[in-house]
Protein backbone atom coordinates (compact mmCIF):
# COMPACT_ATOMS: atom_id res chain seq x y z
CA UNK A 1 0.00 0.00 0.00
CA UNK A 2 1.26 3.48 -0.81
CA UNK A 3 2.23 5.95 1.87
CA UNK A 4 -0.77 8.10 0.94
CA UNK A 5 -3.05 5.08 1.23
CA UNK A 6 -1.68 4.28 4.66
CA UNK A 7 -2.06 7.88 5.79
CA UNK A 8 -5.65 7.87 4.59
CA UNK A 9 -6.37 4.90 6.85
CA UNK A 10 -4.91 6.48 9.97
CA UNK A 11 -8.05 8.41 11.12
CA UNK A 12 -10.22 5.32 10.88
CA UNK A 13 -7.57 3.14 12.55
CA UNK A 14 -7.26 5.71 15.37
CA UNK A 15 -11.01 5.59 15.92
CA UNK A 16 -10.95 1.79 15.92
CA UNK A 17 -7.93 1.74 18.25
CA UNK A 18 -9.77 3.96 20.74
CA UNK A 19 -12.76 1.65 20.55
CA UNK A 20 -10.64 -1.45 21.21
CA UNK A 21 -9.03 0.18 24.25
CA UNK A 22 -12.26 1.62 25.65
CA UNK A 23 -14.22 -1.62 25.34
CA UNK A 24 -11.63 -3.84 27.07
CA UNK A 25 -13.79 -4.10 30.23
CA UNK A 26 -16.58 -5.59 28.10
CA UNK A 27 -14.46 -8.57 27.01
CA UNK A 28 -15.60 -11.91 28.41
CA UNK A 29 -13.09 -14.07 30.25
CA UNK A 30 -13.50 -17.20 32.35
CA UNK A 31 -16.50 -18.48 30.41
CA UNK A 32 -16.22 -22.24 30.94
CA UNK A 33 -19.25 -23.38 33.00
CA UNK A 34 -18.37 -24.10 36.61
CA UNK A 35 -20.00 -24.62 39.96
CA UNK A 36 -19.17 -23.35 43.41
CA UNK A 37 -18.06 -26.22 45.65
CA UNK A 38 -16.96 -24.36 48.75
CA UNK A 39 -16.40 -20.84 49.99
CA UNK A 40 -14.60 -19.41 52.97
CA UNK A 41 -14.06 -15.68 53.48
CA UNK A 42 -13.08 -14.46 50.01
CA UNK A 43 -11.86 -17.83 48.79
CA UNK A 44 -14.01 -19.88 46.42
CA UNK A 45 -13.40 -23.38 45.15
CA UNK A 46 -14.88 -24.05 41.71
CA UNK A 47 -15.37 -27.29 39.87
CA UNK A 48 -15.68 -27.17 36.09
CA UNK A 49 -18.48 -29.11 34.46
CA UNK A 50 -17.38 -32.03 32.36
CA UNK A 51 -19.08 -34.93 30.64
CA UNK A 52 -15.93 -36.90 29.96
CA UNK A 53 -13.78 -37.48 33.00
CA UNK A 54 -11.20 -40.12 32.17
CA UNK A 55 -8.48 -39.56 34.75
CA UNK A 56 -9.23 -40.37 38.35
CA UNK A 57 -6.96 -37.84 40.02
CA UNK A 58 -8.48 -34.34 40.00
CA UNK A 59 -6.40 -31.27 39.18
CA UNK A 60 -6.58 -28.29 41.54
CA UNK A 61 -5.44 -25.05 39.89
CA UNK A 62 -3.87 -22.39 42.11
CA UNK A 63 -2.96 -18.95 40.86
CA UNK A 64 -1.07 -16.01 42.35
CA UNK A 65 -2.42 -13.49 44.82
CA UNK A 66 -1.79 -10.46 42.59
CA UNK A 67 -3.94 -11.32 39.56
CA UNK A 68 -7.19 -13.14 39.00
CA UNK A 69 -7.18 -16.88 38.20
CA UNK A 70 -9.20 -16.38 35.00
CA UNK A 71 -5.89 -16.61 33.12
CA UNK A 72 -6.44 -20.37 33.34
CA UNK A 73 -9.65 -19.91 31.37
CA UNK A 74 -8.97 -16.85 29.27
CA UNK A 75 -11.31 -17.30 26.32
CA UNK A 76 -13.01 -20.14 24.44
CA UNK A 77 -10.47 -21.74 22.14
CA UNK A 78 -7.56 -20.54 24.24
CA UNK A 79 -8.39 -21.86 27.69
CA UNK A 80 -6.20 -24.19 29.71
CA UNK A 81 -9.24 -25.31 31.70
CA UNK A 82 -11.11 -26.14 28.50
CA UNK A 83 -8.06 -28.06 27.29
CA UNK A 84 -7.76 -30.10 30.51
CA UNK A 85 -11.48 -30.92 30.41
CA UNK A 86 -11.15 -32.09 26.81
CA UNK A 87 -8.25 -34.30 27.90
CA UNK A 88 -10.52 -35.94 30.45
CA UNK A 89 -9.34 -34.32 33.69
CA UNK A 90 -11.55 -33.37 36.61
CA UNK A 91 -10.65 -29.69 37.08
CA UNK A 92 -11.01 -27.57 40.21
CA UNK A 93 -9.83 -24.03 40.72
CA UNK A 94 -9.19 -22.09 43.89
CA UNK A 95 -9.97 -18.39 43.58
CA UNK A 96 -8.55 -16.20 46.36
CA UNK A 97 -11.18 -13.56 45.65
CA UNK A 98 -10.62 -9.84 45.99
CA UNK A 99 -9.23 -9.18 49.47
CA UNK A 100 -10.38 -6.07 51.27
CA UNK A 101 -8.98 -4.17 54.22
CA UNK A 102 -10.72 -6.63 56.53
CA UNK A 103 -8.36 -9.32 55.17
CA UNK A 104 -5.25 -7.57 56.43
CA UNK A 105 -4.76 -10.44 58.89
CA UNK A 106 -4.33 -12.93 56.04
CA UNK A 107 -0.69 -14.00 55.97
CA UNK A 108 1.04 -16.75 54.01
CA UNK A 109 0.18 -19.20 56.79
CA UNK A 110 -3.53 -18.45 56.35
CA UNK A 111 -3.28 -19.00 52.60
CA UNK A 112 -1.29 -22.23 52.85
CA UNK A 113 -2.51 -23.84 56.08
CA UNK A 114 -6.14 -22.73 55.94
CA UNK A 115 -7.41 -21.70 52.52
CA UNK A 116 -5.32 -24.07 50.38
CA UNK A 117 -5.46 -26.92 52.89
CA UNK A 118 -9.22 -26.68 53.12
CA UNK A 119 -9.59 -26.30 49.36
CA UNK A 120 -7.62 -29.54 48.97
CA UNK A 121 -9.90 -31.22 51.49
CA UNK A 122 -13.04 -30.03 49.73
CA UNK A 123 -11.66 -31.06 46.33
CA UNK A 124 -11.12 -34.59 47.61
CA UNK A 125 -14.59 -34.72 49.11
CA UNK A 126 -16.22 -33.42 45.95
CA UNK A 127 -14.27 -35.72 43.63
CA UNK A 128 -14.44 -38.78 45.87
CA UNK A 129 -10.72 -39.35 45.47
CA UNK A 130 -7.97 -39.65 48.06
CA UNK A 131 -5.30 -37.84 46.07
CA UNK A 132 -5.04 -34.90 43.69
CA UNK A 133 -2.69 -32.89 41.52
CA UNK A 134 -1.76 -29.38 42.65
CA UNK A 135 -0.96 -27.08 39.76
CA UNK A 136 0.37 -23.71 40.87
CA UNK A 137 1.48 -20.77 38.81
CA UNK A 138 3.69 -17.87 39.93
CA UNK A 139 3.07 -17.12 43.63
CA UNK A 140 0.44 -19.84 43.46
CA UNK A 141 3.30 -22.24 42.67
CA UNK A 142 5.25 -21.04 45.69
CA UNK A 143 2.21 -21.55 47.90
CA UNK A 144 1.82 -25.07 46.45
CA UNK A 145 5.51 -25.82 47.08
CA UNK A 146 5.10 -24.67 50.69
CA UNK A 147 1.97 -26.81 51.02
CA UNK A 148 3.72 -29.91 49.61
CA UNK A 149 6.61 -29.35 52.01
CA UNK A 150 4.25 -29.09 54.97
CA UNK A 151 2.11 -32.06 53.94
CA UNK A 152 4.53 -34.37 52.08
CA UNK A 153 2.47 -37.47 52.71
CA UNK A 154 -1.22 -37.50 51.96
CA UNK A 155 -3.45 -35.73 49.56
CA UNK A 156 -1.07 -34.38 46.92
CA UNK A 157 0.17 -37.03 44.49
CA UNK A 158 1.52 -34.68 41.80
CA UNK A 159 2.74 -31.10 42.00
CA UNK A 160 3.12 -28.93 38.92
CA UNK A 161 4.87 -25.62 39.45
CA UNK A 162 4.77 -23.08 36.62
CA UNK A 163 7.18 -20.11 36.58
CA UNK A 164 7.46 -20.20 40.35
CA UNK A 165 9.75 -18.00 42.45
CA UNK A 166 11.72 -20.15 44.89
CA UNK A 167 15.07 -18.35 45.19
CA UNK A 168 14.44 -14.85 43.82
CA UNK A 169 17.70 -13.37 45.12
CA UNK A 170 19.01 -12.63 41.62
CA UNK A 171 15.80 -11.15 40.24
CA UNK A 172 15.04 -7.55 39.39
CA UNK A 173 12.35 -7.56 42.08
CA UNK A 174 15.01 -8.40 44.66
CA UNK A 175 17.04 -5.41 43.45
CA UNK A 176 14.00 -3.18 43.88
CA UNK A 177 12.53 -4.35 47.16
CA UNK A 178 15.24 -6.54 48.69
CA UNK A 179 17.45 -3.70 49.90
CA UNK A 180 17.07 -1.95 53.27
CA UNK A 181 15.89 1.31 51.73
CA UNK A 182 12.60 -0.28 50.70
CA UNK A 183 10.54 0.02 53.85
CA UNK A 184 8.01 -2.79 53.49
CA UNK A 185 6.62 -2.09 56.96
CA UNK A 186 5.69 1.46 56.02
CA UNK A 187 3.77 0.20 52.98
CA UNK A 188 2.09 -2.64 54.89
CA UNK A 189 1.18 -0.36 57.80
CA UNK A 190 -0.25 2.29 55.48
CA UNK A 191 -2.36 -0.06 53.41
CA UNK A 192 -4.43 -2.79 55.01
CA UNK A 193 -4.69 -4.15 51.48
CA UNK A 194 -1.83 -3.07 49.22
CA UNK A 195 -3.40 -1.76 45.99
CA UNK A 196 -3.04 -4.14 43.08
CA UNK A 197 -2.58 -1.23 40.69
CA UNK A 198 0.68 -0.33 42.42
CA UNK A 199 2.00 -3.86 42.09
CA UNK A 200 0.88 -3.97 38.47
CA UNK A 201 2.72 -0.72 37.77
CA UNK A 202 5.89 -2.18 39.29
CA UNK A 203 5.51 -5.26 37.09
CA UNK A 204 5.13 -3.11 34.00
CA UNK A 205 8.07 -0.91 34.94
CA UNK A 206 10.34 -3.93 34.57
CA UNK A 207 9.94 -3.54 30.82
CA UNK A 208 8.63 0.00 30.53
CA UNK A 209 8.90 0.58 26.80
CA UNK A 210 7.55 -2.87 25.90
CA UNK A 211 4.57 -2.50 28.24
CA UNK A 212 3.72 1.17 27.78
CA UNK A 213 4.68 1.73 24.12
CA UNK A 214 5.31 -1.40 22.04
CA UNK A 215 2.09 -3.15 23.04
CA UNK A 216 -0.02 -0.21 21.89
CA UNK A 217 2.08 0.42 18.79
CA UNK A 218 1.65 -3.20 17.68
CA UNK A 219 -2.07 -3.01 18.40
CA UNK A 220 -2.38 0.13 16.29
CA UNK A 221 -0.29 -1.44 13.54
CA UNK A 222 -2.49 -4.52 13.39
CA UNK A 223 -5.59 -2.33 13.10
CA UNK A 224 -3.90 -0.31 10.39
CA UNK A 225 -3.18 -3.58 8.58
CA UNK A 226 -6.91 -4.31 8.59
CA UNK A 227 -6.95 -6.96 11.33
CA UNK A 228 -9.47 -7.11 14.16
CA UNK A 229 -7.46 -7.61 17.38
CA UNK A 230 -10.45 -7.76 19.72
CA UNK A 231 -10.58 -11.54 20.12
CA UNK A 232 -6.91 -11.95 20.92
CA UNK A 233 -6.08 -8.68 22.63
CA UNK A 234 -9.04 -7.68 24.75
CA UNK A 235 -9.38 -10.75 27.04
CA UNK A 236 -5.68 -10.62 27.91
CA UNK A 237 -5.76 -6.83 28.39
CA UNK A 238 -8.78 -7.19 30.68
CA UNK A 239 -7.05 -9.85 32.73
CA UNK A 240 -3.82 -7.84 32.99
CA UNK A 241 -5.73 -4.79 34.24
CA UNK A 242 -7.59 -6.71 36.94
CA UNK A 243 -5.30 -6.56 39.96
CA UNK A 244 -6.78 -7.48 43.33
CA UNK A 245 -5.18 -5.97 46.42
CA UNK A 246 -2.49 -7.90 48.30
CA UNK A 247 -3.44 -8.39 51.98
CA UNK A 248 -0.91 -6.38 53.95
CA UNK A 249 0.27 -9.21 56.18
CA UNK A 250 0.84 -11.55 53.23
CA UNK A 251 2.56 -8.70 51.35
CA UNK A 252 4.89 -7.98 54.27
CA UNK A 253 5.76 -11.66 54.65
CA UNK A 254 6.19 -12.22 50.92
CA UNK A 255 8.55 -9.27 50.45
CA UNK A 256 10.49 -9.90 53.64
CA UNK A 257 10.77 -13.67 53.51
CA UNK A 258 11.34 -14.03 49.79
CA UNK A 259 13.14 -10.88 48.63
CA UNK A 260 14.79 -9.38 51.68
CA UNK A 261 15.82 -12.53 53.56
CA UNK A 262 15.46 -15.25 50.92
CA UNK A 263 14.19 -17.64 53.56
CA UNK A 264 12.33 -20.26 51.54
CA UNK A 265 15.28 -21.79 49.77
CA UNK A 266 17.25 -21.75 53.03
CA UNK A 267 14.44 -23.56 54.84
CA UNK A 268 13.85 -20.68 57.24
CA UNK A 269 10.19 -19.98 56.54
CA UNK A 270 7.96 -20.98 59.42
CA UNK A 271 4.20 -21.29 59.08
CA UNK A 272 2.25 -21.77 62.31
CA UNK A 273 5.52 -22.63 64.00
CA UNK A 274 6.42 -25.39 61.57
CA UNK A 275 9.48 -25.06 59.33
CA UNK A 276 8.78 -25.17 55.62
CA UNK A 277 11.53 -27.52 54.44
CA UNK A 278 11.44 -27.96 50.66
CA UNK A 279 13.57 -31.07 51.18
CA UNK A 280 10.45 -32.79 52.48
CA UNK A 281 8.67 -32.58 49.13
CA UNK A 282 8.15 -36.16 47.99
CA UNK A 283 5.38 -35.74 45.43
CA UNK A 284 5.85 -36.36 41.72
CA UNK A 285 7.13 -32.97 40.62
CA UNK A 286 6.98 -31.09 37.35
CA UNK A 287 8.73 -27.73 37.27
CA UNK A 288 8.21 -25.48 34.27
CA UNK A 289 10.36 -22.41 33.66
CA UNK A 290 10.20 -19.81 30.90
CA UNK A 291 13.44 -18.73 29.27
CA UNK A 292 12.41 -15.07 28.91
CA UNK A 293 10.68 -14.79 32.28
CA UNK A 294 11.73 -11.51 33.92
CA UNK A 295 9.36 -11.87 36.90
CA UNK A 296 10.37 -15.37 38.02
CA UNK A 297 13.59 -16.05 36.07
CA UNK A 298 14.52 -19.73 35.64
CA UNK A 299 17.61 -19.23 37.79
CA UNK A 300 15.30 -18.46 40.69
CA UNK A 301 13.26 -21.64 40.26
CA UNK A 302 15.76 -24.38 39.41
CA UNK A 303 17.35 -24.54 42.90
CA UNK A 304 14.17 -26.37 43.90
CA UNK A 305 15.19 -29.34 41.76
CA UNK A 306 18.20 -30.00 43.96
CA UNK A 307 16.31 -29.55 47.19
CA UNK A 308 13.33 -31.86 46.90
CA UNK A 309 13.24 -35.50 47.96
CA UNK A 310 10.90 -36.51 45.11
CA UNK A 311 12.02 -39.48 43.05
CA UNK A 312 9.99 -38.39 40.05
CA UNK A 313 11.19 -34.93 39.05
CA UNK A 314 10.77 -33.37 35.60
CA UNK A 315 11.97 -29.96 34.50
CA UNK A 316 10.73 -28.27 31.34
CA UNK A 317 12.47 -25.09 30.28
CA UNK A 318 10.64 -23.53 27.37
CA UNK A 319 10.95 -20.27 25.47
CA UNK A 320 8.45 -17.64 26.53
CA UNK A 321 7.60 -15.11 29.18
CA UNK A 322 6.10 -15.38 32.64
CA UNK A 323 2.51 -15.38 31.39
CA UNK A 324 2.94 -15.93 27.65
CA UNK A 325 4.39 -19.38 28.28
CA UNK A 326 1.00 -20.68 29.44
CA UNK A 327 -1.44 -18.15 28.00
CA UNK A 328 0.18 -17.32 24.67
CA UNK A 329 -1.22 -18.48 21.36
CA UNK A 330 1.44 -21.23 21.02
CA UNK A 331 0.83 -22.78 24.44
CA UNK A 332 -2.16 -24.79 23.25
CA UNK A 333 -0.03 -26.68 20.76
CA UNK A 334 3.25 -26.80 22.66
CA UNK A 335 3.25 -26.68 26.45
CA UNK A 336 -0.30 -27.77 27.29
CA UNK A 337 -0.01 -31.17 25.55
CA UNK A 338 3.27 -31.75 27.40
CA UNK A 339 1.57 -30.98 30.71
CA UNK A 340 -1.38 -33.23 29.84
CA UNK A 341 0.96 -36.10 28.91
CA UNK A 342 2.89 -35.76 32.16
CA UNK A 343 -0.33 -35.61 34.16
CA UNK A 344 -2.10 -38.47 32.42
CA UNK A 345 0.83 -40.81 33.18
CA UNK A 346 0.40 -40.02 36.87
CA UNK A 347 -3.35 -39.63 37.24
CA UNK A 348 -4.63 -43.20 37.27
CA UNK A 349 -5.56 -45.49 40.12
CA UNK B 1 16.50 -5.23 -11.15
CA UNK B 2 18.14 -2.22 -9.61
CA UNK B 3 14.73 -0.71 -9.08
CA UNK B 4 13.50 -3.78 -7.16
CA UNK B 5 16.35 -3.60 -4.64
CA UNK B 6 15.72 0.07 -3.81
CA UNK B 7 14.19 0.22 -0.32
CA UNK B 8 10.70 1.69 -0.13
CA UNK B 9 10.97 4.90 1.93
CA UNK B 10 8.00 3.96 4.10
CA UNK B 11 9.44 0.57 4.97
CA UNK B 12 12.80 2.15 5.66
CA UNK B 13 11.26 4.66 8.08
CA UNK B 14 9.34 1.86 9.75
CA UNK B 15 12.49 -0.18 10.18
CA UNK B 16 14.37 2.78 11.61
CA UNK B 17 11.55 3.43 14.07
CA UNK B 18 11.54 -0.19 15.22
CA UNK B 19 15.28 -0.10 15.74
CA UNK B 20 14.97 3.09 17.76
CA UNK B 21 12.18 1.63 19.87
CA UNK B 22 14.12 -1.58 20.48
CA UNK B 23 17.21 0.36 21.59
CA UNK B 24 15.13 2.63 23.80
CA UNK B 25 13.54 -0.44 25.39
CA UNK B 26 16.97 -1.90 26.13
CA UNK B 27 18.19 1.40 27.55
CA UNK B 28 15.15 1.69 29.83
CA UNK B 29 15.49 -1.91 30.99
CA UNK B 30 19.10 -1.18 31.93
CA UNK B 31 17.98 1.98 33.67
CA UNK B 32 15.35 0.25 35.81
CA UNK B 33 17.79 -2.47 36.80
CA UNK B 34 20.12 0.03 38.48
CA UNK B 35 20.11 0.25 42.30
CA UNK B 36 19.41 3.99 42.12
CA UNK B 37 16.13 3.27 40.31
CA UNK B 38 15.23 0.82 43.08
CA UNK B 39 15.86 3.56 45.65
CA UNK B 40 13.75 6.02 43.65
CA UNK B 41 10.95 3.49 43.40
CA UNK B 42 11.14 2.80 47.15
CA UNK B 43 10.93 6.51 48.01
CA UNK B 44 8.04 7.03 45.59
CA UNK B 45 6.11 4.08 47.04
CA UNK B 46 6.69 5.36 50.58
CA UNK B 47 5.55 8.87 49.66
CA UNK B 48 2.39 7.61 47.97
CA UNK B 49 1.66 5.32 50.94
CA UNK B 50 2.17 8.15 53.43
CA UNK B 51 -0.04 10.58 51.51
CA UNK B 52 -2.74 7.91 51.16
CA UNK B 53 -2.65 7.18 54.88
CA UNK B 54 -2.87 10.85 55.84
CA UNK B 55 -5.78 11.53 53.48
CA UNK B 56 -7.56 8.36 54.61
CA UNK B 57 -7.15 9.31 58.27
CA UNK B 58 -8.50 12.80 57.61
CA UNK B 59 -11.51 11.45 55.71
CA UNK B 60 -12.21 8.98 58.51
CA UNK B 61 -11.95 11.72 61.13
CA UNK B 62 -14.46 13.86 59.25
CA UNK B 63 -16.90 10.96 58.95
CA UNK B 64 -16.61 10.08 62.62
CA UNK B 65 -17.27 13.65 63.67
CA UNK B 66 -20.37 13.54 61.51
CA UNK B 67 -21.39 10.44 63.50
CA UNK B 68 -21.21 8.31 60.36
CA UNK B 69 -19.51 4.95 60.02
CA UNK B 70 -16.09 5.42 58.47
CA UNK B 71 -14.04 3.00 56.45
CA UNK B 72 -12.22 1.79 59.55
CA UNK B 73 -15.54 1.00 61.25
CA UNK B 74 -16.78 -0.99 58.27
CA UNK B 75 -13.46 -2.81 58.04
CA UNK B 76 -13.62 -3.68 61.74
CA UNK B 77 -17.11 -5.11 61.33
CA UNK B 78 -16.11 -7.10 58.27
CA UNK B 79 -13.09 -8.41 60.18
CA UNK B 80 -15.38 -9.61 62.98
CA UNK B 81 -17.58 -11.37 60.44
CA UNK B 82 -14.51 -13.09 58.99
CA UNK B 83 -13.35 -14.25 62.40
CA UNK B 84 -16.81 -15.68 63.04
CA UNK B 85 -16.69 -17.43 59.68
CA UNK B 86 -13.27 -18.88 60.58
CA UNK B 87 -14.68 -20.32 63.79
CA UNK B 88 -17.75 -21.72 62.03
CA UNK B 89 -15.57 -23.37 59.36
CA UNK B 90 -13.41 -25.05 62.00
CA UNK B 91 -16.49 -26.11 63.94
CA UNK B 92 -18.08 -27.53 60.81
CA UNK B 93 -14.95 -29.53 60.01
CA UNK B 94 -14.89 -30.91 63.54
CA UNK B 95 -18.57 -31.90 63.31
CA UNK B 96 -17.91 -33.64 59.99
CA UNK B 97 -14.95 -35.52 61.47
CA UNK B 98 -17.10 -36.70 64.38
CA UNK B 99 -19.89 -37.63 61.97
CA UNK B 100 -17.47 -39.72 59.93
CA UNK B 101 -16.08 -41.37 63.06
CA UNK B 102 -19.59 -42.23 64.19
CA UNK B 103 -20.51 -43.58 60.76
CA UNK B 104 -17.41 -45.78 60.70
CA UNK B 105 -18.13 -47.17 64.15
CA UNK B 106 -21.88 -47.78 63.75
CA UNK B 107 -22.87 -51.28 62.59
CA UNK B 108 -25.30 -51.45 59.67
CA UNK B 109 -28.50 -53.53 59.50
CA UNK B 110 -26.61 -56.53 58.07
CA UNK B 111 -23.99 -56.34 60.81
CA UNK B 112 -21.12 -54.79 58.87
CA UNK B 113 -19.68 -51.42 59.72
CA UNK B 114 -21.08 -48.52 57.76
CA UNK B 115 -18.43 -46.79 55.73
CA UNK B 116 -19.22 -43.37 54.36
CA UNK B 117 -19.27 -43.65 50.62
CA UNK B 118 -21.01 -40.50 49.53
CA UNK B 119 -18.63 -38.32 47.66
CA UNK B 120 -20.88 -35.44 46.76
CA UNK B 121 -19.89 -32.02 48.04
CA UNK B 122 -21.89 -31.34 51.15
CA UNK B 123 -21.92 -27.61 51.04
CA UNK B 124 -22.45 -26.72 47.45
CA UNK B 125 -23.67 -23.14 47.26
CA UNK B 126 -25.65 -23.99 44.19
CA UNK B 127 -24.71 -20.90 42.21
CA UNK B 128 -23.10 -21.32 38.85
CA UNK B 129 -21.02 -18.65 37.28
Amino acid sequence: MSAIGTLARVPRATFEFANVILTIPDASIGQTPREVVWTHRGTTLYRYRSSRREHAIPVLLVFALINRPEIFDLRPGNSFVEFLLAEGFDVFLVDWGVPGEEDSDMGLAEFVCDELHWAVRETLLASGEEELTLLGWCIGGTLCAMYCAMYPVGAVRNAVLLTTPIDPSGSLYARWVGHDEFDVDLIADSYAAVPGAGIDMANKLMKPVTNYVTTYRLLFQSILDGKDPRTGYQPMAKWVADNPPFPSRAYREWITWMYKENRLVAGRVRLRGERVDLGRIEQNLLVVTAGADHIAPPAGTVPLLDLVASEDVTHLDRPGGHIGLMAGSKAKHELWPELADWLSDRSGH
Amino acid sequence: MAKASTPIPEAHVHELYEQAESRTAQAFEELVSKPSFGTLLARSAENVAAVTRISSDIADLVLRNLRLAGRADVTRLAGQLHRTEDKLERLLQKVEELHDELARGRPSANGSSVVRTDTEPRRTKGASS
